[in-house]
């Protein structure tokens, strides 16, 4: 999006054979295995390792954690407060920002929220807005939704996919060669997404401006209401969000000790990637950011 | 002689309005039109075979018989409002006495316009009205389609005389089965749901009459609103959604219970029925 410097970016990671670690370098991101090097040479902080690692990665780098720093959390689930209490023991006033985006991100067409912590000011949030704003919509919420947003936006692409899947292969039962079947579903949804985000009308609407009396649209509309259609998809966002609560209080009632979660990251690493040295394991963690210099 | 009425004479305060046959739906109708002060009662003759509805009629003020014939010599606005089994006996018995004067109009369910035309006289006037039990309380839904010689005039009498029963609208007949479909059946599917809506209140703890009124008056208000505001009523349901509030869960449950499907079955159901039914 043009909206950053690669040579601004440090992200780092154990595991420098990851696919991911060699799309970022050669973008021209700066990569190193160690974390605290990433965290001094950066102000704005991408947490974006699984919610269990959170709190290992915060006790990792919490000493290194000044006040400018701007800690932005992508993990779902995982709340301000518990991050800003982990901080507290290291940094009086940690500005915390948590954010719950999505994939399409990759494609600049991404949804994301955000909620800021408590001693993070106006132009901290804005600052993330703009960042985010380059690859897709970002807004703020209060934090009680992003729960609500992950099963939403969060795992909708999920759901889009699914739908994108069973779409084509209507298509190939009726004798669409499925290459043409997938790149037709797919252009139908994001040209439909299209006229409904550049539109005033309800979807409801929009429905009925497609559906002849008595053609091919309502006769398939009807198929999909006697199916249930509308209700399953209320009820895989209600899934996802509930899911996205019960994790949230597991992680809250620190079910999973920090020491465990590095010892099994520990072995994981050992197996996968033999050639590492022990010194550096000692350093594991899957902490990837983007940074700002000023 | 009432057989020279001249063609221009279509004031409905001059018009004469005859009904073969006296039923629910003829006294529908009748009510509306004297509701709406648009026909004076004196004016309106209706025939039945026994005195069972007649009895109502006359309360009203109208006129009585229990002769067809004598339904069509005295009026130029004829209603044909029997049971369908028996209309093809009824346009026989009156078909010598039908002139070009005559406005011909069936309320008759399921019975063409291409029938009642092959039973009528070449030159007769006919329209096809489906009504719906709620021109009863002048809150009624009618379509209507107009036959081979009924023209402008006529349709332009008929809509304004019904108007004063509800909404009426001139259709093409094929609409006509699935009006019967959407709001001749219609009717009965919301009472059913008005039914349903207070039976889930009784089990909530509300005596049975009180959540009766209710029901009724949350579909009336409904209804109004969606008819006063013109607005998608997806709109107006998402109005009334609060995030997380009782509406949006309420709402969830009945997608489960994939009401619009069953709906739509419904209509779909009565339609072809008619359809059918029409054959016959």
């Amino acid at each position: 999006a043009g909206v950053l410097a690669a040579h601004k970016i440090t992200a780092s990671s154990p595991d420098t054979d990851l696919p991911t670690v060699s799309g970022l370098r050669k973008m021209g991101v700066n990569f190193t295995v160690s974390n605290k090097d990433t965290v001094k040479s950066s102000d704005v902080l991408f947490l974006a390792v699984k919610p269990p690692i959170i709190p290992f990665i915060l006790e990792e780098v919490g000493p290194d954690i000044e006040a400018r720093h701007i800690v932005v959390s992508c993990a779902a689930g995982v709340t301000i407060s518990s991050i800003e209490k982990k901080l507290s023991t290291f940094c009086p006033t940690p500005k915390v920002i948590r954010c719950m985006t999505n994939t399409p991100v990759i494609v600049r067409e991404g949804a994301t929220v955000y909620a800021t912590g408590t001693h993070a000011d106006v132009e901290d949030g804005k600052l993330l807005e703009q960042l985010m704003a380059s690859v897709g919509f970002c807004t703020e919420v209060e934090e009680d939704l992003i729960d609500a947003v992950t099963g939403l936006s969060g795992s909708g692409p999920a759901y889009a996919f699914t739908a994108l899947d069973a779409l084509a292969d209507g298509g190939v039962k009726m004798g669409l060669p499925r290459r043409l079947a997938v790149r037709l579903g797919a252009q139908a949804l994001l040209g439909a997404a299209k006229m409904l985000l550049e539109s005033e009308q309800h979807p409801g609407q929009l429905k009925d401006n497609v559906c002849s009396p008595g053609g091919a649209t309502i006769h398939a509309l009807h198929f999909l209401e006697s199916g249930g259609f509308r209700s399953l998809l209320i009820n895989a966002v209600e899934a996802s969000c509930i899911r996205t609560r019960e994790l949230q209080h597991l992680a809250d009632q620190e079910k999973i000790s920090p020491a465990a979660i590095k010892k099994t990251l520990l072995d994981k690493v050992k197996l996968e990637s033999p050639s590492l040295s022990v010194a550096s394991a000692s350093k594991v963690s899957l902490f990837t950011h983007k940074s700002k210099k000023n | 002689a009432r057989g020279a009425w001249p063609r221009v004479a279509m004031e409905a305060s001059e018009l004469w309005v005859g009904f073969v046959g006296a039923g629910r739906m003829a006294g529908g109708l009748v009510r509306g039109l004297l509701q709406a002060g648009k026909v004076p009662a004196s004016n309106i003759l209706a025939s039945a075979p026994s005195d069972k509805n007649l009895d109502a009629w006359q309360k009203l003020g109208c006129r009585t018989t229990h002769c067809n014939l004598e339904v069509v010599h005295r009026s130029t606005l004829v209603f044909l409002a029997t049971k369908p089994h028996i209309l093809p006996g009824v346009l026989e018995e009156i078909r010598p006495a039908v002139g070009s004067h005559h406005i011909v109009v069936s309320l008759v369910a399921g019975v063409t316009i291409q029938t009642l035309q092959r039973l009528l006289p070449p030159w007769t006037k006919v329209l096809r009205i489906m009504p719906n039990l709620p021109c009863v309380v002048q809150a009624g839904a009618m379509v209507f389609s107009r036959g081979s010689n009924a023209g402008d005039e006529e349709a332009a009498l008929l809509k304004s005389l019904l108007s004063s029963c509800g909404l009426c609208e001139e259709v093409p007949e094929s609409y006509i089965d699935i009006h019967t479909g959407l709001s001749g059946s219609g009717v009965a599917y919301v009472y059913l749901f008005a039914e349903a809506l207070a039976e889930g209140a009784v089990k909530m703890g509300m005596p049975g009459a009180l959540a009766s009124r209710i029901a009724a008056q949350t579909l009336l208000g409904a209804a109004k609103m969606l008819l006063e505001t013109g607005e998608h009523p997806a709109k107006l349901r998402g109005d009334v959604c609060t995030p997380g509030g009782t509406t949006i869960y309420a709402l969830h449950q009945l997608e489960k219970g994939a009401l619009r499907a069953t709906v739509m079955d419904a209509v779909e159901a009565a339609t072809n029925r008619a359809c059918d039914m029409a054959k016959d």
